[in-house]
Order: C-alpha cells, then structure tokens, then sequence
C-alpha cells in the first residue's frame, strides 16, 4: 500500500469514492490520505510521510491505535465504530493490513449515531419514567420517590444540579425542599428572590427553558448563577396552575440547547411526582377516614385478595395491616365467618352480582353488623359490633312480650273484678231489698193486724221503721246507679245539652205538676258526650235545682254556657256555704238533713264520675239563701 | 182441686209470707202451691205422676235467685216442655238488673215484675198481677183449668 501513490489509476478510484482513506506504511507513517480524510480529519496536504499519531495525536491511546496495532499485528481487517476527536464525528472504521502496511476506509457515521443514541435516550427515559411510577405505586415514601426523581434528572438529562420546591398553599409562596449538586452554600443565595424561572412556571404553567443563563433577558438575576457554576436550565411546574404543588428545576453547567425530549422528560416526571403527590393525599385522607371509624374496614380485589384492611380489623385478627395485605381473603375466614362459610358466600355473591349487602352475622358469641359495597372490580366490607344493639333490641322484644302478658294479666284480673263487681251489684241489688222488704212487709202486717193493741206511738215508731226501710232501698238503688256510670260503656256522640235538659225538666214538671219552675235553656248547648250519661247528669243537676228551689218565691232554672266554655246549671234556691263546696261531690255527702230536702246524697257523686269519665271537671258555686250553680266542661 | 192454683217458686220464707198476704189481702183465693227452689220447683212441674192428680197451675210467680237451678233456668225449661210451653209465667224479683230483664224476655217471660219495698206498693203490684193473669187474661187452652 505504500506504494499507493505509485499508481496514479488507483489514486483516482480512491480520490473519487465518498468515504475517507489513508495508507500507512509498515513504520505508521503516513504514506497516502485522500481529500475526503484529509477534509474529514482536517489533516494538511503536507503531512504524507509523517508518523500517523503526530498528525492525529488525538488517537494515542484511543480504540483507533489499539485497533490498528491488532490489525497489524494479526494481520486481519478490523472494523468499529468510534468518536473521533480529531474529527469531531462518529467514524465507521475498515482497516486492511499487509505486510507492507494498513489501509484504512472511514465514513462520518454521526447522523446514524446520534439517531441511534436519540432513541436509546428515549426508551431509557421512558423506563425511566414507567420505573418511577412502579416505584411510586408500590408504596415508596414520597420522600424516597422525590430522591429517584433527582437522580433520574441527573443521570438522564446529565443535570449538574437539581432543586425541588414546594408550594406553600397557605403563604403561597415557594420554597426549596430537596437541593442536590450545588458547591457548598451556593443553592442558599437562589432561596433569595426573584427566583423568575419559578415565578415563569408558576405564571404560564409552561416549562421555563433557559440555554444560557448569562444572556437570557428574560432571567436576568439567575445570571449570577454562573458564579455557582450553573449556565443553563429547565423549571417546570409540578401540579397544574390552579392547584400547584411545587416546581423542579434541572440546572446544567454549560450552556445547552435543551431538546423537546429533554423539556418532556421533565415534565413526564412533574406529572409523575404531582399524581404520586395526589395519590398519596386521597390515601391519607381515605386511610385516615378508615382508620377513624368505628367499622372494621377490609377491601378485597377481584380475586378477593385483601387490598386494604383498617388497624382495628387487623387487631382484631391478631396481625398487622402490612402482613394481612395481599393475602386472599380465605385465609383469614376462620376470624370472621360462620362454619358453613356464609360470609364468605355473600362476599363472592357481592362480587359477582356487584350489588350492595347488608346482613348481621353471630360469630363466637357476638353479632355483627356487615355490609358489603362493591366498588371497581373488588369488594369493600364494613364490619360493626352491634351485640349491644341486638341485646337491646331482645330485651325490648321481651320486655314488650312481658309487658304485654302483664297487660293480659291484668285485663284478665281486671275483668274478673268487673264479674265480681256485677255479681256484687247484683247481690245487693236483690239480697238486700229482700230483708228490707220484709221489714216493710212485716211491720206493715203489724200495723194491719195488730193495730188496735198499740197507741199512736207504737204505730208511729212502727211508721219509723217502714220509712227507714224505704230509705236504705233508695240508698242501695242510688248506690247501683253510681257503680253502673262508672263502668257503662263510653259510646261518644253528638248531643244537645239543651234538648236533654228540656226533656228531663219535662218530666220533673210532670212529676210535680203543682210546682210552676221558671226554666231557661240557653240555646246551643252542643256538646261532644255519652247521651245515657249525660242525660243522668242533667236529671240529677235539674232534680237538684228542682227541689232545692221548693221553698223559694218565682223558682228559677237556667242552662246555659259561660264564656270559658263550661256548660252550667243555677238556681235561686237553698243554695249552701261554699265552703263545704267541696264536700259536694263525695257519696253520701249531704247539706241539708233529709228532712227538709230528701236525697240519698250520692246523685252529685254521680254527676261528678259521669264528668271525670267525659274528662271534663265540675265545680259548684252558691251561697246560703241565694241559689246554686253547677259548672262543667265536656272537652270530648 | 177447685180454683187453678198458683204456683209460687221463691226460697225466702219472708217473701213467700208476704205474697200469700199479698194475695189474701186483694181477695185472690187461688191455692198457693209454694217451691222453695228451682230444682223443687222442676221436680213438681215434670212429675208426670203429679201432672196427672193436680194438673197444671193457673199462674208460675218466679223469682230469679234461687238455689241449686237458678229462675232463669226454670223459666227456659218451662218454655222447653211441650205441655208447660205456654203457662202464664210472670217473674217477681227483687233485680232489676238489665242482664236479668233480657234473658226473662228473651226466654219468653209474660211479664217481669220487679218486687217494691213498700209494702203497700207490693200489695199493689200482686193484686196487678193477679188481676190481671188469673182473671182478665184468658188462658190457652190446653194450659187452662186444672183437673185433666
């Protein structure tokens, strides 16, 4: 090959083809370089017959004279692919020995290279990205994710220096958490504002980029960085500009043009932090709700794994969160589910059928309320105690049953007083009459048949005897009515008070025709009320005015109702002293002796139990001489 | 027998005394055939051997309270028998219990005479009673005279 430049038919052939070539002889001089290296390599015309590492001293040392000494030394072609220094360009390298020396073809291979090297990048940066987030999701600490984010900028994008800040949301202001790369003390001078690469992001939320901080106008005070060592940067936002989180800035020591990939890079890994960022707060904030509750929380996947379980289910099962996650939820059926696997059946049925259950559940002597939520393709189990609530409801079950035969107890009791009662109204109103009647019978007999052997004394007392015998049958007969009103039957309905009154006041009249009574009815005397009862009332209240006006001059009667409300019945007759008003009402309680008004004393004790049983009240009002009136209500 | 009789089903003595002077003293001078209880009273009402000598009374005076089978009792098994079905009966008590009325009618008593205190009144109610059943009412015919 030396002799290359002996043949001037070769030297065309070789000046003419595109890649580079240069012969060295058998002592690395250099015996022939075509124009093409001689451009390439920018080599002098001159430097035929020089040692090759005096022309390229770049190459000493380099895979180019390692490569070349193999070649000779094995006498085989080598080929590979190197930068070239000298060239400033990747080289496709042939080298051809002989025993005369080495030629060798080259070819600017840098645009293949590059591209190559551009979509190593990119794949790298996509792994990079796609582990970051792997690791994030697997349950990394923020912190541990926002260290991989550093290193990640300064092994792919060859950051010298990386900053993180963080959004304050209550200042509002940023500040630098995470600060790797700088000399000492360098990052406390950039804590300082104006920081305008932040305030850029944080205004546009488009990324900041910056090839060269000493010239760009558009950060003049950053331009002091270059001190720090720092020429050129890319910022980005992390989170968005509504909601912003914080901010990354990736600082290089010399000027760069950053490319669109680099500038994505970044950004990819903002979003990365950001959705690690709020991934993180709904956790807290879920896993903080579910730790808060009083519900045991367990959530299963698909395949009924167990995803999530709150610290009081995990107690309970005897192990932490930690080591239950991620076991299938069949592991631990033994600390939940009945013997015949009904939980765990209604858990698959929840599942499957996606719908919602709620059902309570005795396990190892307590109850439990469970409802079970599905939610994605898992399960979500809420577990509550609720033994004391199931207690409650059983005692108020048997306390209801208790009370309730109590109930039957005493309407059974209470109905055999009734019988016992009847039976006893019965008796006296048939057993006693008989004596009395006998004793009526028999002194009358006397009277009769023996009449003409007793003096008008005798016969008196004997008179005595019949009369007090009347009296005890009028007694027992007021005694019956009394007992009867307090157990009659309650059938409420519509009546005029003032017809009632009419009709018995008719009857009086008839009774004592020889009297003439001034009766006033006040008209609109409705009332809600038992007619049979009522019309009791009204025959003793009007008996009453009746007779108790006997001896009074223009006997009046009037029934009407006050302003209150209450229903009355007055007269201008005997009337008494209040202050035995409320003597009135108790049986037998009488006024006057029965000599001058006969009564048996019980017809006001009936009145007033026919009142109380309507749920109304009586009062009377009078005065000795100047009449009586009797008052009532009928809220019915 | 002469005049039809009057049989009177009442266990106290006092009573029994009282209406036969009732009686006696409105002139009604019909045997007065005395039971002083209900089952007494049925005994003598459905003896055949009886029916046979002194035939069927006049008048049954009943009182409701009566020992052993109560009046009320009497009253449905008197209604019961074919041959004492349509005999006047007329109830004197002392009840004037609405029960007692009731099931008197609803058994198919004639009248129901509740007996007064008063003596005078008493009086006044059997001379009624007597008046009425014994003399103005005509009796049925297969219930009427004694003697058969």
């Amino acid at each position: 090959m030396a002799d290359a430049a002996l043949r001037p038919d070769l030297s065309l052939v070789l000046e003419r083809i595109t890649d580079g070539f240069f012969a060295l002889d058998a002592h690395w001089r250099i015996s022939y370089m075509n124009a093409q290296a001689r451009k390439l390599l920018h080599a002098r015309a001159e430097c035929i017959g020089e040692f090759w590492l005096d022309v390229f001293p770049k190459a000493r040392g380099r895979l180019f004279e390692r490569e070349y000494h193999r070649a000779m030394r094995d006498q085989r072609p080598v080929q590979f692919v190197e930068y070239s220094a000298t060239a400033e360009l990747w080289l496709e390298v042939k080298a051809y020995p002989s025993l005369d020396g080495l030629s060798v073809y080259f070819r600017d291979v840098t645009s293949r290279i590059e591209a190559q090297r551009e979509v190593e990048r990119t794949t790298w940066r996509q792994q990079a990205l796609i582990d970051f987030g792997r690791a994030a999701l697997a349950g990394a600490t923020f912190e541990q994710t926002l260290l991989d984010a550093i290193e990640l900028l300064r092994e792919i994008l060859d950051a010298n220096v990386v900053d993180l800040y963080h959004y304050d949301r209550n200042t509002g202001t940023f500040a630098v958490t995470h600060s790797m790369g700088w000399e000492s003390g360098a990052s406390l001078e950039l804590a300082q504002p104006p920081l305008e690469h932040i305030a850029s992001v944080v205004r546009t939320g488009e990324p900041f980029v910056c090839s060269d901080l000493r010239i760009d106008p558009r950060a003049r005070s950053l331009a002091q960085l270059e001190r720090s060592g720092v020429l050129s940067c890319v910022t980005t936002l992390i989170g968005t500009l509504a909601a912003p989180l914080g901010a990354i800035v990736a600082y290089q020591s010399q000027t760069r043009t950053f490319s669109v990939a680099d500038v994505r890079f970044v950004q990819s890994l903002s979003q990365s932090i950001a959705e690690f960022s709020s991934a993180l707060e709904s956790n807290r904030l879920m896993s903080e709700v579910l730790e808060s509750i009083h519900d045991s929380f367990v959530a299963v996947d698909a395949d009924l794994r167990i995803t999530y379980v709150n610290g009081r289910m995990a107690r309970y099962w005897g192990q932490t969160p930690a080591e239950i996650i991620g076991t299938p939820m069949t592991a631990y059926a033994e600390h939940f589910d009945a013997p015949d696997g009904r939980v765990m059946q209604l858990f698959k049925e929840a599942q499957r059928e996606r719908r919602s259950l709620t059902f309570e559940q005795h396990f190892r002597g307590r109850w439990y309320e469970v409802r079970l939520y599905p939610f994605g393709s898992g399960v979500a189990c809420y577990v509550r105690d609720v033994t004391a609530r199931r207690n409650e409801q059983e005692r108020v079950l048997e306390l209801n049953a208790e009370l309730e035969q109590r109930v039957g107890e005493r309407t059974t009791q209470l109905e055999l007083a009734n019988k016992e009662l009847e039976s006893f109204s019965y008796s006296v109103s048939h057993d006693l009459r008989a004596p009395l009647r006998a004793i009526d019978g028999f002194s009358q007999a006397l009277l009769e048949d023996y009449g003409d052997g007793l003096d008008r004394r005798g016969k008196g007392y004997l008179h005595r005897v019949r009369r007090a015998a009347q009296r005890m049958a009028d007694l027992i007969d007021a005694l019956l009515q009394l007992s009867k009103v307090a157990r009659a039957p309650m059938a409420f309905a519509q009546i005029d008070l003032g017809m009632l009154a009419g009709a018995v006041a008719s009857e009086l009249s008839e009774s004592d025709a020889l009297r003439a009574v001034d009766l006033v009815i006040e008209p609109g005397l409705g009332a809600r009320g038992e007619p049979h009862l009522m019309q009791i009332v009204l025959a003793n209240l009007l008996g009453n005015a009746w007779k108790f006006t006997r001896h009074t001059e223009n006997p009046q009667v009037y029934v009407g109702k006050n302003s209150e409300g209450e229903f009355y019945v007055r007269d201008n007759g005997a009337g008494f002293e209040m202050s035995y008003a409320g003597k009135l009402f108790g049986a037998f309680a009488r006024l006057h002796s029965a000599d001058e008004y006969e009564g048996t004393g019980i017809g006001l004790a009936t009145v007033a139990r026919i009142i109380h049983r309507h749920g109304g009240s009586i009062r009377a009002e009078g005065a000795v001489g100047a009449g009586a009136t009797f008052y009532f209500t009928l809220p019915g | 027998m002469g005049k039809p009789y009057i049989l009177l089903i009442e266990d106290n003595a006092d009573d029994v005394d009282l209406t036969i002077r009732a009686f006696e003293k409105n002139h009604i001078a019909n045997e007065v055939v005395v039971m002083r209880d209900g089952a007494q009273a049925c005994g003598f009402l459905f003896d055949s051997q009886r029916a046979h000598t002194t035939g069927w009374p006049a008048l049954i005076l009943l009182d409701l309270n009566l020992p052993k089978v109560s009046g009320l009792e009497v009253l449905q098994r008197v209604r019961a028998y074919e041959e004492t079905r349509l005999l006047p009966t007329v109830i004197l008590t002392s009840s004037k219990q609405e029960e007692d009325l009731l099931h008197g009618y609803r058994f198919g008593v004639n009248s129901y005479v509740r007996k007064p205190v008063d003596f005078n009144e008493f009086v006044e109610a059997v001379r009624q009673v007597g008046l009425y059943w014994l003399v103005l009412n005509e009796p049925p015919p297969a219930a009427g005279g004694g003697g058969m």
